[in-house]
């Protein structure tokens, strides 16, 4: 793999190292809308029960490192994701 | 702006799903004739980064923050809204599945707005202004651009849903994505594209002379 890949990956991970410490917790701007116009009759209730979610691991409670673990597990599991994906649909070489 | 279950009747959530795949047959098209083995890496870095930078929201006044998309960075950087889409398509389901950010059954329009819209604002805004600001004014605004009309999108999807009423989501949705736009997407866009030109520059899509396209 080169440099590129290396570091880029390296820049992923150290954001997710900072992001449960620097991201604002306040609502996101649909959240935020939402809180003001919603239709009082619609619910956001989850469909499908989800292992790490708002981003931390259950079983490590609420805290930043929980939070550091579970981005860094979706950082690579993206990555991987992806570049599966890219390499099996890329063009055929002629 | 990742809506969740429940905010889209299920008949309406189909429908997002169905140009979901539409578009996602084209796109797996795009990549066996035109996505170059050197490129995978890029794509899978940008996938990666855009994941974690879209975990860090940034705060904005009225006590709400946002975060970047990065439909609009893959597109330009990779040449191709097609791109766009797959990486922001594969972040999306990530964050369905394992996060609960964005309702499974919402997954149909999260892509329709974060990885079709997006994408493809965010690719020819860039291309039709860049002859006009110049490169990385280009940038700015296309991102800008990319993040703020999905966001009006999302508002009037929610409001054909019953769900947000129309003027009053088309204003609150509009005017925080606005301001989210200029940091979260129009800054943050700019920056990694001038980082990744600054070390990488043969990385970065450029239009060939006088040919197609």
């Amino acid at each position: 793999m080169d440099k590129f890949v290396v570091g880029g990956l390296v820049v992923a991970i150290l954001i997710a190292i900072m992001a449960p410490y620097l991201a604002s917790s306040d609502p996101d701007g649909l959240e935020s809308a939402a809180e003001k116009i919603i239709n009082p009759e619609v619910s956001d209730e989850a469909v499908l029960e989800s292992p790490m979610p708002d981003y931390v691991i259950p079983s490590l409670g609420e805290d930043p490192i929980s939070g550091v673990v579970a981005i860094i597990i979706g950082v690579l599991v993206v990555f991987g994701l992806a570049y599966g994906l890219g390499y099996v649909l890329k063009k055929k070489e002629t | 702006m990742h809506i969740p279950d429940g905010f889209i009747p299920l008949w309406q959530a189909v429908i997002y799903y169905i140009i979901a795949l539409i578009v996602g047959f084209y796109s797996i098209r795009w990549a066996r004739t035109s996505l170059d083995e050197r490129k995978v890496p890029l794509l899978a870095v940008l996938a990666a980064g855009i994941f974690a930078i879209q975990a860090m929201n940034i705060p904005i006044p009225w006590g709400t923050s946002g975060h970047m998309v990065g439909a609009a960075l893959v597109a330009i950087i990779i040449g191709s809204p097609f791109a766009g889409f797959l990486v922001l398509t594969t972040v999306l389901i990530i964050q369905a599945l394992f996060f609960g950010d964005g309702g499974v059954t919402a997954l149909g329009i999260n892509i329709f707005n974060m990885a079709i819209i997006s994408s493809w604002v965010g690719f020819y805004g860039f291309k039709w202004l860049k002859p006009v600001i110049n490169e990385v004014p280009a940038v700015f605004v296309a991102a800008w651009a990319s993040l703020f009309l999905a966001a009006i999108a999302c508002a009037i999807e929610l409001s054909l849903a019953g769900t947000f009423p129309l003027t009053l989501g088309l204003y609150f949705m509009g005017l925080y994505h606005a301001v989210i736009g200029v940091v979260g997407e129009g800054l943050i866009t700019t920056i990694a594209f001038l980082a990744i030109k600054g070390v990488r520059p043969d990385l970065i899509y450029r239009e060939e002379v006088g040919s197609h396209g």
